[in-house]
């Protein structure tokens, strides 16, 4: 339990499919941080720490950044855990700032790779990537993850509706999001109907790439403006190469600490109000929903028609990645905190689940070779 | 085109690695010897039609397969061989393809 840090701002650029040339990966993490800034009301030269995840960054490092944005820092981290770096940057900024060795903090993640920017990322991902998939025409991600969720499909019955019953929920809640690249409603029809990208996976399962960042303020929490709860990270727990790739990806790393979690957090998973499960395909999101002991019974399928597909369940309240949009990679896991924040916070706006106290988060990234090897998740409250 | 797919089996435990590895992740030895694998099962199958950035792709088989006496790997398959299919492992540069045996 973190009780000297909390979470007191949030702010995003916009989020955007193909980015004008004026456009860059350090403009939209600038526009995040204003916006941050401006939420925490603190001001730049306050900052003390900082820590930033991009694929897009490159040749410029963490301290060229702080340069660029002016900022003199006692503390500087510049994460590669891919989806779930924003989570490992949420964690390593609260113990910094529960120690003193730096407060305010700002959490930032952007990325405007372009679409070939964004291929070429994919193809030289890893050595092993480059050497043994590339060559046989993955596709990237897309390639992998659609036998990830054969795999998932075949173990636990899921049908190609099931997995539609949560693109449809998430983009009825993008509709409420106005940074959402995608906000028309979709339709089962239209779900079944989309064309097939690396089959089983269709277009609506797949995460549209877009360019933007986001940003997040961590500090005592006696920085919050007096308007809004700071939010409270009771547990956080990372998992990096939990099975070497022995396993069928079925399982996450998040199966490694899911009973600690939330014994550390003081909490069940009946208790949470809303969750920000990192979503780059549908699969991925049943798999870490499953190993956090959200889904009764295993039952995958079950979950998504009932507790997804009739909206029991708060899930990717922004409307995910999915039709929200990734930043690149890394950039994505940044989301999920943000929306937990400010559903915890109350300030939602049409897309506030009444009376949010906690939230779960994860973050689940980097494909090793046959799947990610990193994962995390936080639970989140507010202080009342 | 070389018939069969290298791998890493740790000299020390016997484990078999493909990628290659550093340390043995079950005996953490750094002894390896090259082996080879010459056929698996056919276990996941995809298609890939379509790839961000590339307007003139072609649709590539892709499958998960299961090698007799060796790991999982990830091969590109040269034919229409579908789950439960036992196919003929071969190299293409250090990138693993595959065919139904003959």
């Amino acid at each position: 339990m973190f009780n000297n840090a909390a979470i007191i701002g949030v702010g995003q650029s916009q989020y955007v499919r193909r980015p004008e040339p004026w456009q860059t990966t350090h403009t939209f993490i600038r526009d995040a941080v204003i916006a941050a800034l401006r939420d925490a009301e603190i001001d730049a030269s306050d900052i003390q720490g900082m820590a930033v995840t991009s694929f897009s960054l490159a040749p410029d490092t963490a301290v060229d950044l702080a340069w660029r944005l002016g900022l003199s820092l006692h503390w500087l981290l510049q994460d590669t855990n891919g989806g779930s770096s924003a989570m490992n940057m949420l964690g390593h900024a609260l113990r910094g700032v529960e120690t003193d060795a730096a407060s305010p903090i700002l959490v930032v993640a952007g990325d405007a790779t372009g679409l070939g920017g964004y291929a070429k990322i994919a193809a030289n991902y890893n050595i092993a990537t480059r050497e043994h998939l590339t060559p046989l025409g993955h596709g990237g991600p897309n390639g992998v993850y659609s036998l990830v969720t054969t795999r998932q499909m075949n173990k636990y019955g899921i049908t190609k509706s099931d997995y539609g019953h949560m693109a449809i929920a998430q983009r009825a809640w993008a509709a409420k999001n106005p940074f959402a690249v995608y906000r028309a409603p979709l339709t089962m029809e239209e779900y079944l109907a989309a064309p097939m990208v690396a089959d089983p996976l269709t277009r609506y399962d797949c995460v549209p790439v877009v360019a933007g960042a986001q940003a997040i303020i961590i500090a005592y929490p006696d920085r919050c403006p007096r308007d809004r709860a700071p939010v409270r990270v009771r547990a956080i727990r990372n998992s990096f190469n939990y099975d070497n790739q022995e396993g069928d990806g079925l399982e996450t790393g998040i199966s490694t600490f899911a009973d600690d979690l939330w014994q550390a957090a003081g909490t069940r998973p009946e208790d949470i109000d809303v969750a920000s499960i990192y979503d780059d395909y549908p699969a991925v999101v049943l798999a870490q929903l499953n190993d956090l002991g959200m889904i009764p019974d295993h039952d995958l399928a079950a979950f998504a028609r009932r507790e997804i597909g009739e909206r029991r369940r708060p899930i990717n309240t922004w409307g995910g990645m999915m039709s929200a949009g990734q930043p690149g990679g890394p950039a994505g896991g940044l989301n999920g905190i943000s929306e937990a924040v400010l559903q915890l916070q109350h300030r939602a706006g049409e897309r506030q689940v009444k009376n949010a106290r906690r939230a779960v988060v994860t973050g689940y990234g980097m494909t090793l070779y046959r799947y990610g090897g990193t994962a995390a998740a936080a639970v989140l409250d507010r202080i009342e | 085109m070389s018939a069969g797919v290298g791998i890493w089996r740790c000299n020390s435990c016997g484990a078999a690695y493909f990628p290659e590895r550093l340390l043995c992740a079950r005996c953490h030895s750094d002894d390896f010897v090259p082996d080879r694998v010459t056929e698996g099962v056919v276990e996941e199958i995809t298609v890939v039609r379509h790839v961000l950035g590339h307007t003139d792709w072609g649709p590539r088989r892709l499958a998960n397969v299961r090698t007799v006496n060796g790991p999982r790997i990830t091969v590109g398959l040269r034919d229409e061989s579908g789950p439960g299919t036992v196919i003929e492992l071969f190299e293409e540069g250090r990138a693993p393809f595959g065919a139904a045996k003959k």
